[in-house]
């Protein structure tokens, strides 16, 4: 057998194989953590056993000397069960000579180790077969939609009720809630409306100028604000400020049983904390609508100063081809967006399940959800218009 | 066989394996606790105790170097969290795990998965090794046959029996345990006592117990100190059977006692007062 040298870091360890026929011996010196067997000495001490057991152990027997072992901690003892468990599962003997009696009790309270073994795969592998998870995959979108169904019904009994209870709707949150989700929205949807009016304005002003027909700009990007792009931006800025707050803040109380206490204390949770923000989507919505529309008209026509359009010129193209129609066509939209970003929102909270993940995942399932219902309410609202003239 | 000083596994050695030196606890004019001034020996099990509202757990935390205090020194093995920093903060960080009072179970993961967290970030040890270390600690809180359940599919108790196995996870040489029986019922209290007590035995781990409750103080701890609100400091030092039979303050007697009749009187004001 080779000869040891003792390392000299305290921190360190040594492991020395020798393998005779059917006799081995593992030497082991030094500091035995997760730290130094994470060396690889663990795994280089395996591989020299496992190609020394070969393909059958019987009657093969393997010594291990701790005599030089100055540390043995938990990580120390799982090597020692590992190669135990590798003697053991081939049909040899291990025999530890030298262990120090303070580390008998730690091994021993693992015996027997078969319990410990198999050790699972460190990857998880989903073994459901294609079929299973298309199935389950479909199953959860016809629960979630068979949910949004059932929602829109306590909501609109919610709404019914608040309408013969004015009273008794919680109106202090219902005006926070309104503060935050519109008050605070203002900065940001300045901004995005400005810049949409400015870029909607050039874009126009590029094609129409080849006509010689850039007076006709401001009917064009008036019609498009009031009518599409006000409505439709203000509800995905909403959605991505509001219904993510409500989903995320509905979502701790549920993870809190927050909502379990009102739900046993005999207070319905739609009516305590849906309705208020629901309220508060359906007046904010339009008005920030409204806001973001000026906003827009106003940066293109800024705009158009660049094109010798005059502020005068620009306004009465805009009066002239904006109707009361289309002014309460964009309105409806913000209404009906209002109501699906708040509902949404709440909703996901209340479907959050247990952990601060979950809370994340309600948050993002209340922002994706309402961008999606946003659009196809949009689409199916561009079709009603075609087909109505309203 | 030679000796690591600072082995793990030696019970019986004296050492004193932190030492809290003038330790203010509190922030700007809210001090809690304030000139603390006590040590805990290796291999012990080390309780602080006192009423709710006294600072226990904010002391834990200043002791954890989760919270910077106003003055004062907390010395880990002879290494100061309070002003470490960088690589030697971390190394000090690797000596200890904490219990936190709701478990702090990552919810995303398995149990096995929490356990093996922290072994995949400081070791180097290939994935199967690092399994069995971690089912190995699961195997000691008794946690095994769940270490494919996340934490939200387990009851609290089981949950506390988790987190302790995932603070073990790189065989520290301290544990520190937040109210570790706090909301569970009694048979279950006293299963993780047991707990407790058999890997302090058996590992040789120091445990400092933040908790108040009596049946847990008198089956694990070793050495008690208690706090009070009212001079924001000790009041009593020592074995709990002892302070609870011959304590001549009456506040550490009606404590140990559960004695909500008793007089109640700090050490500056032993007037005696009913207390209701």
């Amino acid at each position: 057998m080779a000869d040891i040298a003792l390392p000299t870091n305290p921190d360190a360890a040594d492991a020395v194989w020798h393998a005779a026929g059917n006799e081995a011996s593992l030497t082991l010196s030094g500091h035995f953590n997760a730290h130094t067997l994470g060396n690889g000495l663990w795994t280089r001490t395996r591989t020299a056993q496992t190609s020394w057991l070969g393909d059958s152990g019987t009657g093969k027997g393997l010594t291990i000397d701790l005599a030089q072992v100055s540390y043995l901690d938990g990580a120390g003892i799982a090597f020692l069960i590992d190669l135990q468990h590798a003697q053991e599962t081939a049909g040899g003997q291990l025999v530890i000579h030298n262990l120090d009696q303070r580390y008998a009790p730690l091994i021993a309270q693992y015996q027997p180790i078969n319990n410990l073994f198999p050790v699972p795969d460190s990857d998880h592998h989903d073994t459901k077969s294609t079929l299973i998870r298309v199935g389950q995959a479909t199953e959860a979108t016809v629960e979630d939609a068979r949910n949004q169904i059932v929602f829109i019904g306590k909501l609109a009994s919610a709404l019914g009720w608040a309408a013969r209870n004015p009273r008794q709707v919680r109106w202090n949150d219902f005006i926070n809630v309104a503060v935050e989700a519109g008050v605070a929205a203002l900065p940001i949807i300045s901004l995005v409306a400005f810049l949409i009016g400015v870029i909607l304005a050039f874009q126009s002003a590029i094609g129409l100028k080849q006509f010689g027909a850039e007076t006709f700009v401001a009917n064009l990007v008036s019609l498009s604000i009031f009518r599409e792009l006000g409505p439709l931006m203000t509800a995905i800025l909403f959605a991505g400020r509001s219904s993510a707050a409500f989903a995320a803040e509905i979502g701790t109380m549920t993870v809190n049983n927050e909502v379990d206490a009102l739900v046993t204390g005999g207070i319905d949770p739609i009516r305590f904390l849906v309705l208020p923000r629901l309220l508060a989507g359906l007046l904010v919505a339009p008005i920030l609508s409204i806001f973001s529309d000026l906003i827009g008209i106003f940066a293109a026509s800024l705009t158009m100063l660049a094109y010798q359009v005059p502020f005068v010129t620009f306004y009465e193209a805009v009066l002239k081809t904006i109707h009361v129609n289309d002014i309460m066509s964009g309105l409806t939209k913000s209404l009906l967006f209002g109501l699906i970003v708040a509902g949404v929102g709440c909703l996901r909270g209340m479907q959050t399940g247990t952990g601060a993940a979950a809370v994340g995942l309600s948050a993002t399932r209340a922002v994706v959800t309402s961008l999606i219902l946003i659009v196809m309410v949009d689409g199916i609202f561009a079709y009603i218009s075609y087909k109505t003239g309203f | 066989m030679a000796q690591t000083p600072v082995s793990a596994t030696n019970p019986t050695s004296p050492e004193e394996i932190i030492q809290v030196k003038n330790l203010t606890v509190g922030y700007g004019s809210n001090i809690v606790l304030k000139d603390l001034n006590f040590s805990v020996k290796r291999g012990e099990i080390f309780v602080i105790l006192g009423g709710s509202g006294c600072g226990k757990s904010s002391l834990l935390k200043n002791m954890i170097g989760l919270y910077d205090p106003p003055t004062g020194a907390v010395l880990i093995e002879g290494k100061d969290i309070v002003t470490a920093e960088g690589a030697e903060r971390q190394e000090i960080l690797t000596r200890f795990g904490v219990m936190y009072q709701q478990g702090a179970l990552f919810g995303s993961m398995t149990l096995l998965e929490n356990v093996r967290l922290f072994l995949e970030e400081y070791t180097d040890l290939t994935p199967d090794e690092m399994s069995l270390i971690s089912r190995c600690k699961l195997d000691l809180v008794g946690l095994l046959p769940f270490e494919s359940f996340m934490p939200s599919e387990i009851s609290g108790g089981m949950q506390k029996r988790a987190a302790i196995a995932r603070a073990m996870a790189l065989d520290p040489d301290i544990l520190f345990l937040d109210e570790p029986s706090a909301g569970l019922d009694p048979i279950t209290s006293a299963e993780l006592d047991q707990t407790i007590l058999s890997i302090s035995r058996n590992l040789g781990i120091t445990f400092v117990v933040v908790t108040h409750e009596l049946p847990s103080i008198f089956s694990i701890a070793d050495r008690v100190i208690m706090l009070d609100k009212e001079t924001k400091g000790i009041i009593a030092e020592g074995k709990p059977q002892w302070l609870r039979d011959n304590s001549e303050i009456p506040l550490v007697r009606q404590f140990f006692n559960r004695d909500a009749h008793a007089p109640v009187a700090t050490p500056e004001s032993q007037t005696p007062s009913t207390a209701h």
